[in-house]
């Protein structure tokens, strides 16, 4: 019983790999999820394509969630996810093996409009932060502003790994963090445009992204009263606290044209991709 | 034969309609169970919390339309009126063709003018009522209004075409002057293909998803404290169609009660634009 057992499942196994070997080389090799994630994937994907003619079809639909419930149920070859796989969504998607594959490093700013910018606001509390979100402050003058506007706060769509880090920072858990209701944005692009049009709006932005023209990173208040700014030194030590990793999500080992693009990605090259987009490279990471 | 094949397919149609409405349904019945009527008249929609409360959304999707057809529809009654009754037949396709042409223009490039001029216009010429930004029910409601136009314009001048010229030509002869003939003869023939125009050009607007996901702002549990008062109109809010276009729907998949509640808002899509589309065809067809 117990070998026929296993003479089954090794059969279906068998089986399952050469189904996935003619997936595999009859479709494109598909990637999905977070929009912080996709532009060194992307280009990446482009070099693949021109140099060992990859068939790569990168998209970022419903960001990192997007990514990781796309990988859980078959749709896609390799995930994309700026934050770990929790366990919940382990145990949601239990005949999918996770394997994280860490890229890079990036961080979250909390990023405002120019004109909150030039009133004066650069820095924040932790304890300010939680008002505004929780809605106890709603204008600018009550956190250090020099003239009265009303706050326009922009808040990540849940399932976004820069909200995810957000409140986790500022929670414990994205389960801890209290209900709120504000206009939601999606992508990095998105939210930047909106932040940077819009009088009195913050938002959270990955901090590659907050160019310091339209849209401004603020400091985080540290614990013995000194601003941390989102630089590359401070989110290599860890000192500023808002900082993800970066993942390639694969089901188990990954294997055929997933491997080579999760190569591509640790290599020289790939590493160079990373930092060119503003993330910081494996190499720079202080253990 | 002609007869039978027709009775066959046309039962085909209604048959896959009721299957989708079946198909949704079933795949919406946990959260029935679990909120019964509270899902349609709950305020409170808080996934994590699985409190699912469509309301709001509602509010969005129905304040959204009406805004649309507040603006479209005198706008395209007019045109219609102009093209049908006061241009001359030479003229009436250079005007008629262009309108046509609006509607063949995909949702998501008026989404993206939306984006690039109608949400900093409303921003700042509603400045002194203070919106929080550019993205406002409002701002869908007016994006939503120039999509419907070439409805609303298309069908309304399909009415005043069907009235028999001997209609118009009796007026005239009995001395009534031709603004006289508009008013007392083509409107009150028309009326009803300009109202069941009016429910089509509704149908469209609460069906319409990617223009008004990008401008209306998304943000959840947007309820008026006076239902009537329009000051609502120029806050953000969600409609049913801009939640179903978000990335909850990524989120709830896996989660059965969740999932449930997005199916469910399918199925009060599916019944607020069929039953008006409904409404709208049987009131043309019986005109006609």
């Amino acid at each position: 019983m117990r070998i026929d057992a296993n003479m089954n499942s090794a059969s279906l196994s068998v089986a399952f790999c050469l189904l996935s070997a003619v997936i595999a080389s009859a479709a494109p090799l598909k990637i999905n999820g977070s929009t912080t994630v996709n532009l060194p994937v992307a280009e990446a994907a482009e070099i693949l394509r021109a140099e060992n003619k990859l068939d790569i079809q990168v998209d970022t639909q419903g960001g990192s969630s997007g990514g990781i419930s796309m990988l859980g149920d078959g749709q896609i070859h390799l995930g994309m996810s700026s934050k770990p796989v929790s366990d919940d969504d382990r145990q949601k998607y239990s005949q999918c093996h996770f394997k994280e594959i860490h890229i890079g490093e990036d961080a979250v700013a909390l990023i405002v409009s120019k004109d909150v910018w030039e009133s004066g606001v650069h820095t924040l509390t932790k304890a300010q932060i939680k008002d505004l979100y929780e809605g106890k402050v709603t204008n600018w003058k009550d956190l250090g502003g020099s003239k009265s506007q009303r706050i326009a706060f922009f808040n990540k769509e849940p399932g976004r790994g820069t909200w995810e880090v957000f409140v986790h920072w500022l929670y414990g858990s994205p389960k801890l963090a209290p209900q709120v209701n504000f206009p939601e944005v999606g992508g990095n692009e998105e939210t930047r445009n909106k932040v940077g049009s819009t009088r009195g709006a913050i938002s959270q932005l990955s901090a590659s992204w907050a160019d310091g023209k339209t849209v401004f990173a603020l400091a985080l208040v540290a614990e013995d009263g000194q601003p941390v700014e989102p630089t590359a030194a401070n989110i290599a030590t860890h000192k500023y606290p808002m900082s993800r990793p970066l993942f390639l999500l694969s089901n188990g080992e990954p294997n055929g044209d997933a491997k080579t693009v999760a190569d591509f990605l640790l290599s020289p090259r790939g590493q160079d991709l990373v930092e060119k987009h503003g993330y910081l490279p494996l190499k720079a990471l202080v253990k | 034969m002609t007869r039978a094949f027709s009775w066959l397919f046309s039962s085909v149609a209604f048959l896959s309609v009721l299957l989708l409405a079946g198909v949704f349904f079933r795949a919406s019945l946990p959260v029935w169970q679990q909120e019964g009527a509270a899902y349609v008249t709950g305020h409170q929609w808080f996934y994590r919390q699985h409190q699912f409360g469509a309301l709001s959304l509602i509010y969005g999707s129905i304040v959204v339309s009406l805004i649309a057809l507040l603006l479209a529809g005198p706008l395209g009654l007019g045109t219609a009126l102009f093209v049908a009754e006061y241009l001359p037949r030479r003229l009436r396709l250079a005007v008629k063709l262009p309108i046509e042409l609006l509607a063949g223009i995909p949702s998501v490039v008026y989404g993206l003018l939306g984006i690039l001029l109608l949400r900093d216009w409303v921003y700042d010429v509603f400045e002194r009522f203070e919106p929080l930004s550019g993205d406002t029910l409002l701002t869908a409601g007016i994006l939503l209004a120039i999509m419907l136009l070439p409805t609303v314009v298309s069908l309304c001048e399909d009415a005043f075409r069907s009235i028999p010229s001997a209609q118009r030509r009796a007026a005239r002869a009995l001395g009534l002057t031709r603004a006289e003939t508009i008013w007392c003869v083509c409107l009150p023939q028309a009326w009803q293909g300009i109202t069941s125009a009016f429910l089509l050009a509704l149908g469209r607007a609460l069906g319409e998803t990617v223009a008004v996901f990008l401008v209306v702002g998304r943000q959840d549990n947007n309820l008026p404290t006076n239902w009537l008062s329009p000051s609502p109109w120029l806050q953000a809010g969600q409609t049913l169609t801009s939640k179903l276009g978000s990335s909850e729907t990524n989120i709830a998949y896996g989660d059965p009660l969740h999932w449930s509640a997005i199916m469910g808002l399918g199925v009060l899509l599916l019944l607020l634009t069929g039953g008006i589309t409904l409404l709208g065809t049987l009131r043309r067809n019986r005109n006609a």
